[in-house]
């Protein structure tokens, strides 16, 4: 019961369904990350989410240099460059998974949220990344 | 009988009133402007057109290089906007300049779009079809038609083309007031109306597109600015576009109580993240 107890917490950890939520659908700037700091986290993945405009992937662990165990919500460009960019797919990385994740936080840190700057599968050592900017080439395979 | 004379004279009036209104309507009624199914040759004809076809990327360092490179020549109450915007960014409190998911509309989506976009050539007209907004669509008639006497103004505005040579040269009138003129994500000010692009767009290279704009915006600018947009081209099929619902970021799929498969709100910061609502999850 416990292993459903975990993974089911943890989910709802991700919806705002109390009233009053801020919600604010955008493509947006990414300034609101603190660029210059790069955490890492080591956990397991909660769930990937797959769409537009953003992408984004939820890990339950801890922070290096933290005790806290807690879910942060990782966010990406969107599928489209993810995909050229980054090789990534909506089966890249799978719930469940251990990972290693890099990322900057927000500046807010009263909030545990980040922007990916590389994700590793432990089981497997594979790397993916998130850098839109890094293949601005044609003919890509 | 004294009565048949008036309702002859009656029915006489009557007659000639719905005669002369029948004329008058006819009259006023303007012509209905038929779309004439494409001929063989006009398909035929679509084949000489240059291959634009593909998946094209923006070069999006070329985008924040032209920032400082190559900025519009806003007015005074523009350019404080917008110096003021930067200085929101750069503080990391960027503004969110197509909130509800808006679509980056014309001329921004071509400005600073990070998404890929597909070109789509079809007898007397020109589709172009983006990523992510769900509604990242234009429509650029080539069949000689004009710009519409009375305006249907929309996010994209109406765009009419025509080829010179390689070359598609689009007219886009009728912007919406609202729709952003926007150098960055978080770096653009309302066109407020009267706005005009036109276009040039051409293959630069093999896989290279060059779009070619000239922005008329008199209400935030001091004259036309001229910038250039480059996009490269993928065929790999695993680049190609797929559906993107940009309000799709608002909510996570889930199972509800009845077992349907359902949408949720989730809960985000006022610069669009989500985040936990919760600070913590046992483990």
């Amino acid at each position: 019961m416990k292993q459903l107890v975990k993974p089911a917490l943890a989910l709802a950890a991700l919806c705002g369904i109390a009233a009053g939520i801020s919600s604010v659908a955008a493509h947006h700037s990414t300034t609101m990350f603190d660029h210059s700091k790069t955490l890492t986290i080591d956990g397991t993945v909660v769930e990937l989410r797959w769409v537009n405009p953003h992408v984004s992937l939820s890990v339950n662990g801890t922070v290096k240099g933290s005790e806290e165990v807690a879910v942060w919500v990782m966010e990406m460009t969107s599928p489209g460059n993810l995909v050229r960019a980054g090789g990534w797919s909506r089966n890249a990385v799978k719930a469940g998974e251990k990972v290693q994740v890099d990322f900057s936080p927000l500046r807010d840190t009263s909030l545990k949220g980040g922007a990916l700057k590389k994700v590793t599968i432990v089981a497997t050592g594979q790397v993916f990344t998130a850098n839109l900017r890094a293949q601005e080439m044609p003919g890509l395979e | 009988m004294r009565y048949r004379p008036c309702a002859l004279s009656l029915v006489f009036l009557a007659t000639s009133f719905l005669t002369i209104s029948a004329v008058t309507a006819s009259a006023q009624k303007k012509p209905t402007v038929i779309n004439p199914p494409p001929t063989a040759q006009d398909w035929a004809d679509i084949g000489k057109l240059p291959d634009w076809s593909g998946v094209w990327n923006p070069k999006v360092t070329d985008q924040d290089a032209q920032v400082k490179t190559n900025p519009p020549p806003w007015n005074e109450v523009a350019a404080k906007k917008i110096e003021q915007m930067f200085a929101e960014e750069k503080a990391g409190r960027p503004k969110l300049i197509f909130p509800g998911c808006f679509p980056e509309n014309h001329p921004t989506w071509m400005l600073i779009t990070h998404n890929a976009m597909e070109i789509l050539f079809t007898p007397g007209r020109v589709t172009m079809l983006g990523e992510s907004d769900g509604n990242r669509l234009r429509r650029i008639y080539t069949d000689g038609r004009g710009h519409p006497d009375e305006p249907e103004p929309s996010f994209h505005g109406h765009s009419v083309g025509h080829w010179e040579g390689d070359t598609l040269v689009v007219d886009t009138v009728h912007i919406i007031p609202q729709a952003p003129l926007a150098v960055s994500e978080a770096a653009g000010v309302p066109n407020n109306g009267d706005m005009r692009v036109v276009e040039r767009i051409h293959l630069a290279d093999k896989d290279i597109l060059h779009v070619d704009l000239e922005i008329f915006a008199p209400k935030i600018l001091t004259r036309p600015w001229k910038t250039t947009r480059i996009f490269f081209r993928q065929r790999a099929r695993k680049f190609d576009i797929v559906e993107g619902i940009c309000v799709l970021g608002d909510y996570a799929e889930r199972i509800d109580a009845d077992g349907d498969h359902v949408f949720v709100p989730v809960e985000k910061t006022i610069w669009g993240n989500i985040v936990p609502k919760s600070a913590g999850a046992t483990r």
